[in-house]
C-alpha cells in the first residue's frame, strides 16, 4: 500500500497510531484484528514488537552495533519474532545474515561499522531488521527519500520480493507520487484526512 | 543481547566522554577514601602515641603544652621539675613506676631525651606495646646512646658508631660538645610515634653535655635509682657493645617532666590532685589520654572541613556525570526512537539509561578504590617518616564500604534523572525521530 501526502498531512501520526505508539484518543484502530484502543501501553509495545517492522527515513541503525547486530535487534524485544526467525534460518544470527545477503549486503560487511556503509546499504540493513521474524506489517516512513532515483527503485523491488516471500504488508509512506505506480494500492492522505482540513 | 550489553556498547561508542566522567568519579572516590583513611589513621596514630601512662607531671604550664613537650617533643618548657620533687612524688603510695625525662638538646635536628632505664621497660605506645630493639640494647653508662628507628635510618647510623650531642635545639647548634662522643648501643624498632625521632641518652649525659668542664663523671657514683643499679659484672668480653655498666642518673638538679604509672587507676586521680596542689613548687599533672583527646578535638574542625571538601568533590563529580548524560541525551533521541520502533518499552529505555549511570559510577568506584590503594602505597612511607602517621594498608573497612555504597546510591539516583527524561521523550516522541 502506498500512502502519500505533503508534509504535515498527518502521515507520521497515522503511522504512530497504527504502530500503537501514539495513543488512540477517539474511536478505534483495528490492526490485524486487534483493537489498539483497548490495549494497555505494555501490550501495545508487545504488539508492535511482534507484528510490525519499521524502516525510517534515514539513520535507521544504532551506530554502536554491527549491521548483523542491528538486524538481530529486531528480535530482541519479541520472543515471537525470535522464534519465527529461528524457524526460518536455523538460528537468529543465521536468519539475520540470510536476510542481509538477500538484500544485497556482502558477507564481509556483516560485522563492520555501520557508519562505513552507504545510505542505501544502511536502508537495506534496516529493511532486514524490519523483515526478521516475519512481522505481518512493515511500516516504511519515507525510506527512499535519502536515496537517488536508481537505488530507489532497486530498493523498493527488493523490498517487494522480500515482502512476498514473508507475506508481509508494506505500508509505504512517501511524498513522491512517482513511486505510486509500483504499489497495489494508493491512498492520498489529504483526501481522506478530515482532521487536517 | 541484553539491555546491559546494549548499555555497554552504547557507552563504548561514546567512550571519550564516558571515560572522562569515569575519571572524574574515580579521582573523587580516591580522594575521599584517601582523606578518610588518613584522617582516621592519623587520629588513631595520634591517640596511640603514648599508652599505659597514667600521669605526666611537669612544671606548671598548660595541659596541652605539657603534652606537646613531653610526648610530641614540640615546643619547649621554660620551667622544670626539681629532682627533689621527683624523688618525693615517686615515693607516693600506689606508684608502680616513673620515667624521668629531660629534653632540650638536639642531635642534627632530632630531639635528645635524657632518661633512665625505666624508659625501656615501662614506656608503652599504641595498644600497650613496649619498645623493642631492632638492634643492640639499652644504654648501660653515660657514654652510650639509643636511637629511635628513624634517626638511625635517616642519618645512616649503625651500632658502635660514635656521635656527638649538641647543646640546645635545632640543626645549627654552635655549641658542639666534641669532647663528649657517645657510642650507639641500641636502635629501637619503628613505633610510628615521636620515639622514632628521638635520641635517647642517660640522664647523666644531659648533665655532661651541659657541664663546661670536660671531666667525665665518675662512673662509680652511687646510683640514686634502685632499678638502674646494674650489677658490676666481671665478664669483660670484647665487642663493640660491651661496656662497663655505670651510673645513668648522675646528680641532676631538674628534669623536664616525668611519666607515672600506678598500680591501680584509683590512685591516679588522688595523686594528680596532690601534685596539682604541690607545695614545694608549682607542678602540673595531666592524664595523657584525656589531654590527647582534648588536643584532637581542637583539630576536629580541620578534619571536618577535610571531610566536607572531599564529599563536595564527590558530589561535583556525580553532577558532572549528570551533565554529560543529559547533554548526550538529546543526541541519543534517535537511538531511543529506533529502540522503541523495534518494540522496546519505555521502561526498557529507562533501565538502559539507569544501567549506564550505574555502570559509570560502579566503574568509577572500582578505579577510585584501585587508585586509593595506589596512593596509599605511595604516601604511606612519606606520612610515616614526615608525620609519624602509620597508615594501615588493609582491606576496605566497613566505614569505607559504606562511603562507597553511598556514592553508588547517589550515582544511581543521579542516573535516574536522565533516565526519567529519556522515558518521557520516548513516550512523547513516539516513532518520529526528532533531532
Amino acid at each position: 500500500m502506498f500512502l502519500h501526502g505533503p508534509s504535515g498531512s498527518g502521515k507520521s501520526t497515522l503511522l504512530g497510531l497504527l504502530a500503537g505508539i501514539n495513543p488512540v484518543q477517539q474511536g478505534d484502530i483495528v490492526t490485524l484484528g486487534q483493537s489498539l484502543a483497548k490495549l494497555s501501553h505494555a501490550k501495545k509495545d508487545r504488539f508492535r514488537a511482534d507484528h510490525i517492522g519499521t524502516i525510517f527515513q534515514n539513520f535507521n541503525l544504532l551506530p554502536y552495533l554491527s549491521p548483523l547486530e542491528n538486524v538481530i535487534l529486531g528480535c530482541e524485544f519479541s520472543p515471537a519474532r525470535a522464534k519465527k526467525a529461528q524457524q526460518d534460518g536455523g538460528s537468529i544470527p543465521d536468519q539475520a545474515s540470510n536476510l542481509l545477503t538477500a538484500l544485497g549486503i556482502e558477507t564481509h560487511q556483516l560485522h563492520c561499522n555501520v557508519a562505513t556503509l552507504s545510505i542505501g546499504q544502511q536502508q537495506r540493513v534496516a529493511a532486514a531488521r524490519a523483515f526478521i521474524g516475519r512481522p505481518e506489517i512493515i511500516i516504511a516512513d519515507e525510506p527512499t527519500s535519502a536515496l537517488d532515483a536508481d537505488t530507489r527503485e532497486a530498493f523498493i523491488t527488493t523490498l517487494f520480493s522480500q515482502a512476498k516471500k514473508y507475506q508481509a504488508t508494506i505500508i509505504f509512506v512517501s511524498h513522491d507520487n512517482n513511486l505510486a505506480k509500483l504499489f497495489d494500492r494508493e491512498i492520498s492522505l489529504p483526501s481522506i484526512n478530515g482532521a487536517s482540513q | 543481547m541484553t539491555l546491559l550489553k546494549l548499555a555497554l556498547k552504547s557507552c563504548y561508542n561514546r567512550r571519550a566522554s564516558v571515560i572522562l566522567t569515569l575519571f572524574t568519579i574515580a579521582i573523587s572516590v580516591m580522594l575521599l577514601l584517601s582523606i578518610e583513611r588518613v584522617r582516621i589513621d592519623a587520629k588513631s596514630s595520634f591517640s596511640n602515641t603514648i599508652s599505659s601512662t597514667d600521669l605526666i607531671v611537669g612544671a606548671r604550664t598548660g595541659d596541652i603544652q605539657l603534652l606537646l613537650v613531653s610526648v610530641f617533643r614540640i615546643g619547649h618548657s621554660n620551667n622544670a621539675v626539681s629532682w627533689q620533687s621527683y624523688q618525693d612524688i615517686k615515693q607516693r603510695r600506689g606508684v608502680a613506676w616513673t620515667i624521668p625525662i629531660s629534653l632540650g638538646d638536639s642531635h642534627k635536628g632530632y630531639s635528645v631525651l635524657g632518661t633512665d632505664s625505666h624508659y625501656f621497660t615501662h614506656y608503652r605506645f599504641g595498644k600497650k606495646q613496649p619498645l623493642k630493639f631492632s638492634a643492640g640494647r639499652a644504654f648501660h653508662n653515660a657514654q652510650e646512646v639509643v636511637l629511635g628507628s628513624e634517626v638511625a635510618k635517616k642519618l645512616h647510623y649503625h651500632l658502635g658508631q660514635k656521635i656527638v650531642i649538641s647543646h640546645g635545639m635545632g640543626n645549627t647548634s654552635f655549641h658542639h660538645h666534641d669532647d663528649n662522643p657517645m657510642t650507639i648501643v641500641g636502635i629501637l624498632e619503628p613505633t610510628g610515634t615521636p620515639v622514632d625521632k628521638t635520641v635517647h641518652v642517660p640522664l647523666i649525659a644531659i648533665e655532661t653535655i651541659h657541664s663546661s668542664t670536660s671531666t667525665p663523671r665518675s662512673i662509680k657514683q652511687k646510683s640514686r635509682d634502685v632499678d638502674t643499679q646494674t650489677t658490676h659484672s666481671d665478664e669483660h668480653e670484647h665487642g663493640p657493645l660491651e661496656s662497663e655498666p655505670g651510673d645513668l642518673i648522675g646528680t641532676p638538679k631538674q628534669i623536664t617532666a616525668f611519666l607515672m604509672g600506678f598500680d591501680s587507676p584509683l590512685y591516679t586521680l588522688q595523686v594528680r590532685r596532690n601534685i596539682n596542689q604541690y607545695k614545694a613548687e608549682p607542678l602540673l599533672a595531666i592524664m595523657p589520654t584525656v589531654t590527647l583527646k582534648e588536643l584532637w578535638e581542637m583539630l576536629d574542625i580541620v578534619e571536618k572541613i577535610l571531610l566536607l571538601f572531599s564529599m563536595v568533590v564527590v558530589v561535583i563529580s556525580l553532577l558532572g556525570m549528570l551533565t554529560t548524560l543529559l547533554a548526550t541525551l538529546n543526541q541519543r533521541r534517535r537511538e531511543l526512537a529506533i529502540l522503541r520502533s523495534v518494540g522496546a518499552r519505555p521502561w526498557h529505555i529507562f533501565s538502559l539509561m539507569s544501567f549506564e549511570a550505574i555502570l559509570i559510577t560502579l566503574t568509577g568506584c572500582v578505579f577510585g578504590t584501585l587508585g586509593f590503594y595506589g596512593a596509599l602505597f605511595t604516601i604511606e612511607p612519606l606520612l610515616q617518616s614526615q608525620f609519624g602517621i602509620s597508615l594501615s594498608i588493609n582491606t576496605l573497612s566497613s566505614y569505607e564500604l559504606t562511603l562507597l555504597s553511598v556514592i553508588m546510591v547517589a550515582g544511581t539516583v543521579m542516573g535516574l534523572i536522565p533516565a526519567a527524561r529519556a522515558y518521557f521523550y520516548s513516550l512523547n516522541d513516539g516513532m518520529s525521530i526528532k533531532i
